[in-house]
């Protein structure tokens, strides 16, 4: 399941949860491009804190964004993977963009506009 | 201990899931860690994905089938089709190699399968089908694991 949240100054959240396999990814691309289409997205963070399992269908999802915002620089920034999932994103190539802190954290590393709670 | 078990099920993308589920059950009595259980079933993901969107193109009519042995603290596992078969499985076994890029493939599957195992066999007839062969040993159950 993906929760797309737009944030203010082109920042898209998207908060996967449950378990993301081919079958899921099929299922979520669409929206999740529909939401990098609309508006102004200069960066996505991935939130995995709540997702339980991924496969390398996850990491073509994010590499296929990744490539959807190669035309306005945009940055990508993955939060929270399970140990095994890092795995993942180092045997792609990803694990440079991977972190381990908190949404608001990374908000502020892209730059984006932080809203008090 | 010993147990075997054979799997069958149709070539569809939602029996992805029945399959990582079906075999997670099975090797819970080996009380695995929680790394040892998620690469498990990520190997078993990437095995089984392979045989129904490559062996069948989601053909909907064709059977793949997964069994797997226990054998002390050993699980092999082997994941079959009677698919297309893979051209030339040296290229296929290549990080980041995809034939279907137009679907997102990564490409990492047998990267994966390879790092997350303790030995994996790829046989494949072009037109006969695929069948991957995988073993994955799972370390010692400690008494302080087992006071978990």
């Amino acid at each position: 399941m993906a929760t797309i949240t737009q944030l203010e100054n082109g920042i898209v959240l998207i908060t996967l949860a449950g378990e993301l396999d081919n079958h899921e990814a099929n299922q979520i691309r669409e929206e999740v491009s529909t939401a990098i289409f609309t508006g102004k997205t200069r960066a996505i963070i991935w939130d995995l804190y709540q997702l339980g399992f991924m496969d390398s269908a996850g990491i073509g999802l994010i590499l296929g964004r990744m490539r959807d915002l190669v035309p306005v620089n945009g940055e990508t920034l993955i939060l929270n993977p399970s140990p095994t999932m890092q795995k993942l994103f180092q045997f792609s190539g990803l694990g440079e963009v991977v972190r381990i802190c908190t949404v608001e954290e990374a908000i502020d590393e892209i730059g984006g506009v932080v809203h008090e709670k | 201990m010993k147990n075997e078990m054979t799997l069958s099920f149709l070539a569809i993308e939602q029996n992805e899931a029945l399959a990582r589920m079906a075999l997670t059950c099975f090797i819970a009595p080996l009380d695995p860690t929680l790394d040892e259980l998620s690469e498990f079933k990520t190997i078993v993901s990437e095995a089984v994905t392979n045989a129904i969107i490559h062996g069948y193109e989601c053909d909907g009519k064709s059977m793949v089938k997964v069994h797997a042995t226990i054998d002390d603290r050993s699980v092999k596992m082997t994941v079959t089709d009677e698919g297309m078969g893979i051209f030339d499985i040296e290229q296929a076994m290549e990080p980041m190699f995809t034939t279907k890029p137009q679907m997102e493939r990564s490409g990492m599957g047998f990267t994966i399968m390879e790092s997350f195992s303790d030995g994996i066999r790829v046989d494949s007839t072009l037109g006969n089908g695929t069948i991957v062969t995988f073993e994955k040993n799972f370390s010692p159950v400690t008494e302080v694991s087992r006071m978990r």
